[in-house]
């Protein structure tokens, strides 16, 4: 009797081409140039730093207080940072398009799950590697200024400092991403991303108070630092982030299932 | 191949692109293609051939007309129409630093096949492309044969129904070109294809249906023979053997046969223009009765302008012709 081969049915996953994409993403950010030199630079701009404060402090006899110096050096890393971070999330989606984009889009992977995927692993990219380098920076601040630090910077003011900060850039990634995927060309959008961030960023300081201006924010980290916060206030900024965030993602993933790639 | 045999694999229907208002790059293409085909997408530079295999894989979006693939239309979010389709781009283009078992690893997490089915899957195509050597090699030296046999591997590690390969033998040497026509002759046998190729020569070896795009119009699709049929016929070239006298002879009765439009020769080649609508075959015996009475030789006989070529080249220059008239679709089918 004739005997007919067994059907072989293979039951897709479908959530593995979203993790395809994270990791090789990943994988493929931390091999960049642009994040080995965002960290590179970050690495040698904030020791500088730091031994130009102990060289300071120790030398020539000039006091300034622990969390003064960090909140300083916390404004360096985030005003350095901006700009690759901007180019770090635009290229997510925006450099693939006419390359790789191709190959990646034409198989069993939705446009939904592209562009979460790309967001997802340059938010952990960029929020894990600033947090790192931020707690680094603490750390070593402690250390260094350890006879003035015991009494001026917090353990608790300086996670919160991260969070703030880290929140903050999670707002700024999450929209980079989605204007590398609306715009036509990665160099337009990273362009158009600088003038915004860094135009907005400038116009604000000259708002009176109530208005949100981030040189301000960024001023005040140093009483953060310090353990000076306001509890409900950050969560205001971590919940506002979060919200932001999102809608950034939701305007990113129903815009580039629109577009051409 | 499809689930339901009357299924058809591609539908298209008043298929448009225009980019950005600017350009025109596809207009009004309606088309169907039959499970088994094997279809040949044909046309010069920037007539349209990359932009109608990218609505149907839905990396654009129509802006007028729709594309249904397996029945269903497809989208840019239609990723279980794609896990159908195996696709090879023009210059296909790859992640830097991985080798061709992490590419193909990765090709085959984005269709979703687990690791037992994928692990296997991609050690038995990279054997089959012969790639095994350079298995562990970064792809990014690869030389343009060994880009061209990874990108088949990767088209096939879904086990696709149809297989949307655009200009698979671009840039190919004539040894992995013969490799790549083999491979896809073997492939027509259980899959539905769809091949974008400049080279008319290809076509004729491997398809039976044709579709030619001029300046994003379509302006003939059915199969090859319809095509072949629509250029002029009974036009033969013949390369001869015996005397010079007997040979010219042989021109002169054949000039005075009835439906013998031209009949030259250039040394000893003999070439015939018969009436196009005359039946061939009995002009043809006529003519080698001559040829026989007069004790001349015949080395070959050849059709002359039967080729996809000529086909495609006068279907082109007639719709450039055509002026206004193109207007009126009906009579350019």
């Amino acid at each position: 009797m004739e005997q007919t081969p067994p059907v072989v049915t293979v039951r897709f996953n479908r959530f593995l081409p979203y993790w395809a994409v994270l990791q090789t993403d990943l994988r493929q950010t931390l091999r960049g140039w642009t994040y080995r030199l965002w960290v590179l630079v970050t690495v040698l701009a904030a020791g500088g730093f730091l031994l130009y404060r102990v060289g300071v402090h120790n030398e020539a006899g000039m006091f300034r207080s622990a969390a003064a110096q960090s909140g300083d050096l916390f404004r360096l890393v985030v005003v350095g940072s901006l700009a690759l971070v901007v180019v770090l999330s635009v290229s997510a989606v925006g450099a693939e398009r006419g390359t790789v984009a191709d190959s990646v889009l034409s198989r069993g992977i939705s446009r939904h799950q592209y562009f979460l995927a790309k967001w997802h692993a340059r938010l952990v990219v960029v929020v894990s590697t600033f947090t790192a380098l931020a707690i680094g920076v603490l750390v070593a601040s402690y250390f260094l200024f350890k006879s003035d630090a015991e009494s001026d910077l917090s353990a608790g003011g300086g996670l919160m400092a991260v969070v703030a900060v880290a929140a903050a850039l999670a707002v700024i990634v999450s929209w980079g991403v989605t204007i590398g995927a609306l715009t036509n060309g990665t160099v337009l959008g990273i362009t158009v991303f600088w003038l915004v961030l860094y135009g907005a960023g400038f116009l604000l300081t000259f708002l009176p108070e109530p208005w949100p201006s981030p040189d301000r924010y960024l001023a005040r980290l140093r009483f953060v630092l310090m353990g000076q916060y306001n509890v409900a206030g950050l969560t205001n900024l971590v919940v506002g982030s979060a919200a932001l965030s999102a809608l950034a993602a939701a305007v990113g993933v129903v815009g580039f299932a629109r577009r051409d790639v | 191949m499809a689930d339901d045999a009357t299924e058809l694999v591609v539908e298209t229907q008043h298929l448009t692109k225009i980019y950005q208002n600017r350009q025109i790059a596809l207009n009004d293409a309606t088309i169907t293609v039959e499970p088994g085909s094997v279809l040949g997408l044909l046309g010069p530079n920037g007539a349209g051939k990359t932009t109608f295999l990218r609505l149907i894989l839905g990396l654009h979006r129509p802006t007028a007309g729709w594309a249904k693939v397996f029945g269903r239309v497809m989208t840019p979010n239609a990723a279980d129409l794609r896990r159908r389709i195996g696709y090879i781009p023009t210059n296909p283009q790859f992640p830097k630093g991985m080798t061709p078992i992490t590419y193909l690893d990765y090709i085959a997490r984005l269709f979703g096949l687990p690791a037992d089915v994928r692990k296997p899957k991609l050690a038995t195509l990279i054997r089959a492309v012969d790639l095994l050597q350079h298995s562990g090699d970064s792809i990014a030296h690869f030389s343009a044969g060994m880009t061209a046999r990874l990108a088949v591997a990767a088209s096939l590690l879904n086990d696709p129904d149809l297989l949307i390969w655009d200009e698979p033998t671009h840039g190919l040497d004539i040894e992995a070109r013969r490799s790549m026509l083999e491979l896809i002759k073997t492939l027509a046998a259980e899959k539905t294809l769809i091949l974008s190729s400049h080279n008319l020569t290809d076509v004729d070896e491997v398809c039976n249906h044709a579709a030619v795009l001029n300046k994003g119009q379509l302006i003939f699709t059915g199969s090859l023979q319809d095509l072949k049929g629509r250029i002029r016929r009974n036009h033969y070239e013949i390369d001869l053997d015996g005397e010079q006298k007997a040979i010219t002879k042989c021109v002169a009765a054949l000039r005075n046969l009835p439906d013998f439009k031209q009949v030259l020769l250039r040394q000893r080649r003999l070439e015939v223009k018969m009436t196009d609508d005359a039946a061939n075959a009995p002009l043809l015996a006529q003519m080698f009765q001559v040829l026989a009475d007069a004790k001349v030789l015949v080395i070959s006989v050849r059709t002359v302008g039967m080729q996809t070529e000529q086909a495609y080249l006068d279907l082109v220059e007639r719709e450039e012709s055509r002026g206004f008239a193109r207007l009126y679709k009906d009579e350019a089918a």
